[in-house]
């Protein structure tokens, strides 16, 4: 006889809808497959090997990553540049964004007007506002430096003195705020009413209720654009270019990873090296995506509690 | 008695006599250009998205098609900003699917070397107007590697000096040609009568030593060095000379300009004649600046420089340095090159070949860089004639040919992208003063070293 617990065969109605559902995701998932995996394998073949432009490569094993790692300094100028360069634009950009969302939250009239204000630097390609800032910031005659020179305040060689170049680019980055801001909007209006409410009883003051309510329920919120702040950050390309060239003037202080890799496969024709590079790149990112992550056990809550 | 039938699908037949008849008439008109063969369809490439240049282009291609009609360029694809076009050709060449030919503003040594392009010595062997000793050998060199020629140099604008003459009259100071300095240490003592700071701001400025990566190989060689062995494959970064050409540059800019580049550079764009990169205007145009090296371009460029109050300017060749013996020129070329999977290599020479013998005509005619090869023969560049008459535009022209026959080799080495930045980074840091020119030439050397020791390995 057959086991009563053994499950029924799956309805006709549950294999359709099975089909279906492969069928909506099936273009996505042959993207993913054709553009982004295939060419992260490919990446990582081609790491292997000294490929130039055209000639068939010879396998080369791990020298590439020797080579990037024991005698190329410019790589470790690249990586320390980046990381610094990570480390303050993006806690900086969570809190412009954060300060910004709760500004739009507030219930100003017009919101929705400087909502579309806020989000519109975003839009902006990133070359044409780099010429813009270069020139506000033009040392002697740019607006910023003639203004500082009214209050007194002596102005910096923005993007010549190599002191300020790096920081430069960390001020580039404060300026399109509308994707993050966004997010937080978006999570500041999830946090229930009467859980802001109940918190009113409690405390009167309202640094508490950000610091105990607000900031945990919107944490996800925090973890998502943390994640995605570090990866961009780490892939910045256009404002250096602009700015420091494929050389990262003045003296390597804008050369960022992206650009070593950009210089390495496009004007020194070492695109194996190029793609070690890139693969050392994604090793990065992804032990700080998931430190990140592991870290955010503790202070990312989940509604329900789930993680 | 021939009969038309036709069929039930409406098609009309031909009976066999029909047939034997049209074989008959289609033979009389075998060598008619009803049955010529198709021309021979072209793509052509070029850097720089400059309407200009792109019009310039176009118009050609339309000359190269009403002159023979074995070969048509179908396409010419003007492509973006530098960045855009090298990553476009490249791609496309490994893609199997690159343009017929192409201009290129990256050396075809370092392109050649890694296998991007065709040799193209047996068109140079064979060709009446663009053969091989139809070009000017130092400029030759940047297209030669392991003794094969990977592209031409279709123009290539060459160096010189150009002064401001109404700056040296005021001055009491002769201004023709042959009282221009002869030495650095003249030219030196010369820049400062013309030289003056209004606190920290520059009014005016005399000459600058080289302070841009292009133009170190001429100064290496103004002062009797080579950036780069090409016989031996090596580097030579650290010769004695060039660590003295870049000390008198130092020394130069300690004693006349304070020092400091970035008050120059808050003055004014006294480094090029084009504004700088903070938008502010060109020294030299605007009469602030008594003499500045430039390419043989810069001869339209100036009319077109809104605001040009310099009515009366000449061109002089370079002072030599106090190791040198000869003055020498430079250049900067565009490069016509064959791509490797190039559709049609003998057409696309043919075009190449058109462009560097007839089209250049047409070329420097809108963009005044002279010509490579030695037999093209030019109008007098129109910007000149109109403002400073014929006589004056064919002795610029005339100087800057010979220019081009005393250029020192450049642009002919396999890391050429990793050179040009080494040497970038020299100057910066030179003249930062965060090495001395010594250290940092040294550095820059064990450097390109390295590189061109992997590069080879590579390229085995």
């Amino acid at each position: 006889m057959p086991s009563p617990t053994r499950t029924k065969p799956r309805s006709a109605a549950r294999r359709q809808e099975a089909r279906a559902g492969w069928l909506f995701a099936g273009p996505w998932l042959v993207s993913l497959v054709l553009l982004t995996a295939l060419p992260m394998l490919a990446t990582a073949a081609m790491s292997l090997t000294n490929l130039g432009i055209v000639d068939w490569p010879d396998f080369t094993g791990l020298t590439n990553y020797d080579l990037i790692l024991t005698e190329d300094p410019s790589f470790w100028t690249a990586l320390h540049n980046t990381a610094v360069y990570t480390a303050v634009s993006v806690p900086l950009r969570l809190m412009l964004a954060f300060g910004l969302a709760l500004l739009l939250h507030s219930g100003l009239r017009g919101v929705a007007v400087y909502q579309t204000l806020f989000y519109l630097p975003s839009l902006v390609p990133p070359v044409a506002a780099t010429v813009v800032f270069m020139l506000l910031l033009t040392p002697g005659a740019g607006p910023v430096n003639v203004m500082l020179s009214w209050v007194g305040v002596p102005a910096p060689d923005w993007v010549r003195d190599p002191a300020w170049a790096l920081w430069t680019l960390v001020l580039l980055s404060l300026w399109p705020l509308g994707v993050e801001a966004l997010v937080f909007l978006a999570a500041l209006r999830e946090v229930p009413a009467e859980v802001q409410d109940a918190a009113r009883l409690d405390t009167r003051r309202p640094w508490e209720r950000m610091l105990y309510i607000t900031l945990p329920l919107i944490s996800p919120a925090i973890l998502f654009n943390l994640v995605i702040g570090v990866i961009n950050s780490f892939q910045v390309f256009a404002q250096a270019m602009v700015i420091g060239g494929t050389t990262g003037n003045p003296s390597e202080s804008t050369l960022m990873y992206l650009v070593l890799i950009y210089r390495m496969a496009f004007r020194y024709f070492s695109l194996g090296y190029a793609a070690a590079l890139s693969v050392i790149l994604l090793a990065i990112l992804g032990l700080v995506t998931w430190a990140i992550f592991r870290l955010s056990r503790r202070w990312v809550h989940y509604e329900g509690g789930q993680r | 008695m021939r009969s038309n039938r036709v069929s039930n699908r409406g098609a009309v037949g031909l009976s066999r006599r029909g047939f034997l008849g049209a074989t008959v008439i289609g033979g009389a008109f075998g060598g008619s250009r009803l049955w010529a063969q198709a021309p021979v369809p072209l793509t052509f490439w070029v850097p720089g998205g400059s309407d200009v240049v792109c019009r310039l282009q176009n118009d050609l291609a339309a000359d190269f098609a009403a002159m023979q009609t074995a070969a048509v360029v179908d396409t010419v694809s003007c492509i973006g900003n530098v960045e855009d076009f090298i990553q476009s050709f490249l791609a496309a060449i490994a893609a199997g699917n690159p343009p017929s030919a192409s201009i290129v503003w990256e050396t075809p040594v370092a392109l050649g070397a890694r296998g991007a392009l065709l040799p193209i010595d047996g068109y140079l062997a064979s060709s009446e107007r663009a053969g091989l000793a139809d070009w000017p050998e130092g400029l030759l060199a940047s297209c030669r590697w392991n003794g094969q020629t990977f592209g031409v140099p279709v123009v290539a604008g060459s160096y010189g000096v150009f002064y401001n003459q109404e700056m040296f009259e005021a001055a009491g100071l002769p201004s023709d040609r042959a009282s221009f300095p002869k030495t650095w240490d003249e030219m030196r003592r010369l820049s400062k009568e013309f030289t003056r700071w209004d606190g920290d701001y520059l009014e005016r400025a005399g000459f600058l030593p080289t302070l841009n990566w292009a133009t170190v190989p001429i100064w290496a060689a103004l002062n009797g060095a080579q950036i780069y062995d090409a016989e031996n494959n090596r580097v030579a970064l650290n010769d004695e000379r060039i660590v003295e050409m870049l000390a008198f540059g130092l020394d130069w800019i300690n004693e006349e300009y304070k020092g400091d580049l970035n008050a120059i550079d808050r003055s004014g764009s006294f480094r090029e004649p084009y504004p700088s990169g903070a938008g502010l205007p060109p020294a030299f145009p605007e009469g602030r600046q008594a003499g500045i090296e430039s390419g043989s371009w810069l001869m339209g460029d100036l009319n077109n420089a809104g605001n040009l109050t310099v009515e009366r300017w000449n061109v002089a060749p370079y002072a030599v340095g106090p190791s040198g013996s000869a003055s020498v020129s430079g250049t900067w070329p565009n490069w016509l090159v064959i791509p490797k999977g190039s559709n049609d290599p003998d057409a696309a020479w043919s075009y190449i070949e058109f462009l560097s013998t007839d089209g250049v005509r047409k070329w420097f005619a809108n963009v005044p860089e002279t010509p490579g090869n030695i037999n093209a023969q030019v109008d007098l560049p129109t910007a000149v004639v109109e403002s400073r008459g014929a006589e004056f535009a064919a002795d610029v022209l005339e100087f800057f040919r010979g220019q081009s026959a005393v250029a020192t080799p450049m642009w002919n080495v396999p890391i050429q992208g990793f050179l040009n930045d080494q040497i970038d980074l020299v100057l910066t840091r030179v003249y930062a003063k965060e090495a001395t020119p010594q250290a940092a030439l040294a550095e820059a050397q064990a450097n390109c070293e390295a590189e061109l020791s992997r590069v080879m390995a590579e390229l085995q």
